[in-house]
């Protein structure tokens, strides 16, 4: 019994032992810094004043954001962003992964293709994008030949500016998303799909009926990530718009990162970070809680 | 449960150690560096030396002189945000032949004047080594510095060493960076600032560079100037929006509201809505939307546009940035064969103008975190009464009265034959041309350059009215004041 427990025990400490280096970098750089931001948003630290320069201001810094514009603004810029991004995205992605799957030859090189833009360099992709927006690239000639005279300067008008930065995030998650879905449809049970046939669904029925239905567990999942994915947007506006013109494009993240590092209230930008964690907990709650009315198995 | 106490103390024992073993690499470094320069000082300075490191930075006497006998001079390194081969660097090359012999040696550290080269040296200071002195460019950042304990107090050095910096620099120049009567500064550089112009375009049109002019006039020039069509298009003046929205305001109209020029009297609230805001809101407004003679700010910003790019590249006859004067030199980066001359801000038509756009710049800070306190202030003094003649030749002008100016001159005009139009650059750029606006409170400048930058990019958007907009930046700016 004793030998039994010591071996058990020893088994234990390897196991220990190989997840001691992970742990200690997550306790010393995520844990320590997420209860440190915990610790100053109730204070009005200004960080160029040094550790240990601050007043506990109690819960001034969370009420005073809802008077905010410039905090109301990134938060209905934000919501807005994810709203129209995910579903855009999931269905997008849904459609072409089930086209790939179905009519494509050489599913491997357009799946690749589709991947490309998830892991290239957030800043290289921007910037084409920049000149894909700007007066001489495509979107703009695009415009013009339809006729349009006055075509609108994407990223400097005030209601283009957000559905072009949408675009974009559109354009670089739905590859992933694809990717996720086609390898999830390869695992599909064919006979299901065969005896539909049998009795007489089309194509459109087929993925109405059953490939929708089959892949919620997939779309859920993506829903969540995606969700959080967009929710942290702060790349893309910091070199396209810095949250212009105006506050047309001014997310959550970014504002957070003005108000920490032009403004220097710290207190305040972690303030906000909680609120962002909030908000994204709610959300991914009421997703959970949602789940099972239409998530099949 | 035994076993999870058991393990759950093997853990806290492993970061406790894995702690203690960075905790004694600092300390290890610490000594490293205090034998280093005390070395070769003999067992005296080397206790100094070690005295000096472990008492703080303010007590730095015993490194330089552990040093000053050895061989192993103090190394300084100075932060700059000026790029090296503009200056600095024969600067620095300069100080290190003087000091050879006196054991202190300096490097020249390149920082880009951005917000994230800012935050680069901001974060280098909190972590306290690596810098021994360091440039402020922007009152905002140094007022920030100095609250947060980032800059040292030099009064006692300044009185140890009579180095008396009303004396030297100019009383009426350097008060402002007075903080309660405490300099943490020391200010190396005069600036005066003023529209950098195409002059071959002017002779072309026979336009007389101009020594005064008012806003109508300035428009009106700007738009004889601007010709062709497209790409190819010619604009008489880029007023470099897509940078600094407010240029219009801070450089222009600054001449009649004198450095505070964001606030009323008292600073309870600010002043958006005065007709010399009005008057600049809308030379921007009709330069860019009525009569096309300088690129909107949507174009301005869409196409990055840059006053560098513009201006080097004769796509605009002036740009309101007479800083860039340094691209004139630079004919790698832009070939041109052009002179280029200067002309003061243009100011409003219907307000007194008092002020000249301008003040000191280049603010000299000791990080009071430095182990080479002594040496750094030996450098600081150097610098900032001899050193900085040699960034004359990207531009800077030195403050110091003892300097002389026919050297500041030789630098300013080296290597710019032909390329430089010497009159009007000594005009505009080194000879003083009366009272500068000195900024002298701040608070929320930040939030309200901001908001004042928001509203404007509507007016010149076109979303907004002129008055609308400053009406609107004025009640939102009065109430952040306000709170």
């Amino acid at each position: 019994m004793n030998a039994k427990k010591r071996r058990q025990r020893k088994t234990d400490l390897t196991g220990y032992l190989f997840i001691l280096p992970n742990m200690l970098g997550m306790i010393l750089f995520t844990l320590i810094p997420m209860l440190f931001s915990l610790l100053i948003s109730f204070t009005d630290w200004n960080f160029v004043k040094g550790f240990g320069n601050w007043n506990y201001i109690g819960f001034e810094n969370y009420l005073k954001m809802w008077k905010d514009e410039w905090f109301l603004s990134a938060l209905c810029n934000t919501v807005i962003l994810a709203f129209i991004c995910v579903p855009v995205t999931i269905g997008l992605a849904l459609i072409a992964a089930a086209a790939i799957d179905r009519f494509a030859f050489g599913k491997l090189p357009i799946r690749l293709a589709m991947f490309m833009p998830y892991i290239s360099n957030v800043v290289a992709v921007t910037i084409v994008w920049v000149m894909m927006y700007s007066p001489w690239g495509p979107f703009t000639q695009m415009v013009k030949m339809m006729g349009v005279k006055d075509p609108p300067q994407w990223l400097g008008d005030y209601t283009w500016a957000l559905p072009a930065i949408i675009l974009m995030m559109v354009w670089s998650n739905v590859g992933y998303c694809v990717m996720i879905y086609t390898s999830a449809i390869q695992g599909l049970p064919r006979d299901v799909y065969e005896a539909a046939e049998m009795d007489g669904a089309g194509e459109i029925c087929k993925f109405f009926r059953l490939t929708v239905p089959f892949l919620s567990p997939t779309t859920f999942f993506l829903v969540i990530t995606l969700f959080i994915n967009v929710f942290q947007l702060f790349a893309q506006v910091q070199i396209m718009t810095k949250g212009g013109p105006g506050t047309s494009t001014n997310v959550m993240v970014y504002y957070i990162y003005k108000s920490a590092f032009n403004y220097y209230n710290m207190g305040y930008a972690a303030a906000m970070s909680w609120i962002l964690f909030a908000i994204l907990l709610v959300i991914t709650l009421i997703q959970w809680k949602g789940q099972k009315r239409w998530v099949s198995y | 449960m035994k076993m999870k106490r058991t393990i759950a103390l093997l853990l806290a024992g492993l970061m406790g150690i894995s702690m203690a073993a960075c905790g004694a690499k600092g300390t290890d470094g610490q000594d490293a560096g205090g034998n280093k320069t005390g070395a070769a000082g003999g067992s005296e300075t080397q206790n100094n030396a070690g005295d000096a490191a472990g008492n703080g930075a303010k007590d730095g006497a015993g490194d330089a002189d552990g040093a000053g006998s050895g061989t192993e001079p103090v190394l300084l390194k100075i932060w700059g945000g000026v790029p090296p081969e503009a200056g600095p660097q024969e600067s620095v090359d300069r100080f290190n032949e003087a000091y050879q012999d006196r054991g202190i040696q300096a490097e020249y550290v390149y920082y880009v004047n951005d917000d994230n080269g800012n935050l680069k040296l901001e974060t280098t200071l909190m972590a306290g080594e690596g810098v021994d002195a360091y440039m402020c460019y922007d009152e905002r950042y140094l007022s920030k510095r100095i609250e947060g304990g980032m800059a040292l107090d030099l009064t006692d050095l300044c009185e140890r060493d009579g180095f008396d910096i009303k004396e030297l620099f100019g009383e009426e120049m350097v008060t402002s960076y007075e903080y309660d009567g405490v300099f943490y500064c020391i200010p190396t550089k005069r600036d005066q600032y003023g529209m950098m112009l195409n002059k071959d375009m002017f002779d072309e049109a026979g336009i007389p560079i101009p020594t005064e002019w008012t806003y109508s006039e300035f428009r009106e020039i700007a738009k004889q100037l601007t010709h062709g069509e497209g790409e190819q298009k010619v604009y008489g003046a880029f007023l470099n929006t897509q940078q600094n929205l407010l240029t219009t305001f801070q450089y222009f109209g600054v001449a009649s509201l004198g450095g505070d020029w964001m606030y009323n009297e008292d600073g309870t609230a600010t002043n958006f809505t005065d007709p010399v805001m009005v008057e600049s809101a809308q030379l921007a407004y009709d330069m860019m939307n009525v009569d096309g003679s300088a690129p909107t700010h949507v174009d301005s910003v869409t196409q990055k546009l840059s006053c560098d790019g513009m201006f080097m590249n004769e796509r605009t006859a002036m740009v309101p940035a007479s800083w860039t004067v340094r691209n004139v030199k630079n004919l790698e980066s832009y070939p041109h064969d052009f002179v280029t001359a200067f002309a003061p801000y243009p100011v409003p038509d219907n307000a007194e103008a008092p002020y000249i756009m301008g003040g000191v710049g280049d603010m000299l800070c000791i990080n009071p975190k430095s182990p080479n306190v002594d040496a750094c202030w030996e450098y600081v003094k150097w610098y900032s009464t001899e050193g900085v003649v040699p960034l004359a030749y990207g531009g800077r002008i030195p403050l110091c009265k003892s300097i002389d100016m026919d050297e500041v001159n030789e630098y300013f005009f080296r290597d710019a034959e032909g390329l430089l139009d010497e009159e009007s650059a000594k005009y505009v750029m080194i000879v003083p041309r009366g009272s500068y606006a000195f900024p002298t409170i701040s608070p929320n400048a930040a939030e309200l350059g901001d908001i004042l930058s928001e509203e404007m990019e509507a007016v010149l958007n076109g979303k907004k009215t002129v008055e609308q907009g400053l009406a609107d930046a004025k009640e939102r700016g009065d109430a952040l004041l306000a709170k």
